[in-house]
């Protein structure tokens, strides 16, 4: 039989199960009752916490897209120019992403499903840094220092290497970038990103 | 109160405001007032870790009809 928990701290481990099923599975993919036998619990216990699998599964998304990360350092330690503030943002993105890689997992199982929330997922965690990329690449190109580049396609293209070295280092192990740490290749990835673009500090 | 400089900072998010900020304050003198307006929440908590981290006071910090307004006073 399960320990007796404190509502809270059953409902927190509820959310944790939850979490690592959400992100191994999709939404879709798992059962109320398979996050409730993982639990050793009756899925009854399951809805005295919360009134449905969709509104466990919203509490779950709410509970990581409130995370947020903080660039202050990153825009105040250091150089000013855009390159040098985006590669230290990249490094504090990444890190924070690599220490919870079922984030990265249930992203990516949410937008394959379109749920609604995947939307929120992306507003809170990745916007500050695309819309940082956007507003430099447009202000840069208005002001002559860059070449007329579309800032929201250098902002998605950015944004897919991220991911890809995120996927490979994070989640798959992949050998082929196995001779680099997270942190190089990020800074690979940026350098080679701003050299892409026509990027010179100023 | 007097206001030397403001900053439109509405529809960024973070570090944008604070790099628009630090950028602006640079260009006071010692003593003058930085007002600020954003729309980003998260400015609020960034903002005051901007004052800190920079020296700089922070006079006032509210929100105004959505829209949060700070008042900065260069050190």
């Amino acid at each position: 039989m399960a320990k007796r928990l404190k509502a809270n701290e059953r409902r927190a481990s509820i959310l944790a199960v939850a979490k690592l099923l959400f992100a191994d599975k999709g939404y879709n993919g798992v059962a109320v009752d398979e996050i409730a036998r993982r639990l050793g619990v009756s899925p009854a216990v399951l809805y005295q916490h919360f009134s449905s699998k969709e509104a466990l599964y919203e509490e779950v998304l709410n509970h990581i897209s409130a995370q947020r990360e903080s660039y202050i350092e990153a825009a105040l330690n250091g150089p000013d120019d855009f390159g040098s503030v985006l590669g230290r943002m990249a490094l504090v993105f990444a890190n924070k992403m690599a220490a919870d890689s079922d984030y990265l997992r249930m992203e990516m199982q949410a937008a394959l499903e379109d749920a609604p929330m995947a939307q929120r997922l992306f507003e809170n965690r990745w916007k500050s840094f695309t819309d940082f990329i956007e507003f430099y690449i447009g202000e840069l190109s208005q002001n002559g220092q860059l070449s007329h580049i579309n800032p929201r396609i250098a902002s998605l293209m950015y944004q897919g290497a991220l991911r890809e070295a995120l996927y490979a280092k994070v989640i798959l192990k992949s050998e082929r970038y196995k001779s680099f740490s997270l942190t190089e290749l990020i800074k690979l990835i940026t350098q080679f990103f701003l050299q892409s673009i026509g990027y010179k500090a100023s | 109160m007097n206001i030397d400089m403001e900053l439109d900072a509405r529809g960024l998010n973070c570090p944008l405001p604070i790099l628009r900020a630090k950028k602006s304050i640079a260009q006071l003198a010692s003593g003058q007032v930085l007002k600020i307006t954003a729309t980003d929440p998260g400015s609020v908590k960034d903002i005051e870790s901007f004052c800190k981290q920079t020296g700089n006071e922070l006079l006032q910090s509210g929100d105004e009809n959505g829209e949060f307004v700070f008042l900065l006073k260069k050190h």
